[in-house]
């Protein structure tokens, strides 16, 4: 079985796993490790389509 | 300013192995063992469920496994970095080798996805591993 994501697809998966466990390891409480986790993955997708406007803006 | 940079180094005495040792191995062979012998069944289920999927979701996109191979600098520290990242996921990695699991090097960019999958799955497990060392020597409540 081959799993052909997208470049998208798998920077969002990536980021959805990284984020479970920032969010576990980060935070000492339920709802700080949840805020926690959503943060960090709300940084993530910023990243992700901040970065790429600025290629395609960057590559003309 | 003294006191802030100061305030997370430990002053008493290094803790025993006999405390932490087993919980970090166990995190290092099952990704969130550590936490389960821990009675953090939760947050061990989670780990499991993130570093476990991480690394499957590698092998389906046909990552490849690093060796550890010499080179010139920077092939030796990317390969046996790699090694270290695929190592690091303990049985998962033991598991796919063992069941004949061996990807060459493909010039697809989803496979190359699919290689750091692997590599990140095995330092989230290291990051879930120190966190075990935490709780287990009473640094973490």
């Amino acid at each position: 079985m081959f799993l052909a994501l997208s470049h998208l697809q798998a920077a969002l998966l990536f980021a959805f796993f990284t984020a479970i466990v920032m969010g576990v390891i980060g935070r000492d409480s339920d709802r700080e490790r949840l805020h926690y986790a959503g943060y960090v993955f709300g940084c993530f997708v910023a990243a992700i389509v901040g970065i790429s406007w600025l290629m395609y803006l960057g590559h003309g | 300013m003294a006191d802030k940079k100061t305030k997370n180094v430990r002053k008493g005495p290094r803790p025993p192995l006999q405390k932490w040792l087993l919980p970090v191995v166990l995190g290092w062979l099952v990704p969130g063992g550590g936490h389960f012998y821990l009675n953090r069944r939760n947050h061990g289920a989670l780990l499991l469920f993130a570093v476990a999927g991480m690394f499957f979701f590698g092998l389906m996109m046909r990552g490849r496994m690093f060796v550890p191979e010499s080179g010139d600098l920077f092939t030796t520290v990317v390969n046996y970095g790699g090694y270290i990242g695929d190592l690091s996921t303990g049985l998962l990695y033991f598991f796919a080798t063992w069941l004949g699991y061996s990807q060459p090097l493909l010039a697809s960019p989803v496979a190359d996805y699919g290689t750091k999958f692997l590599v990140c799955a095995g330092l989230l497990n290291i990051l879930a591993m120190v966190d075990a060392y935490e709780i287990a020597v009473g640094e973490k409540p």
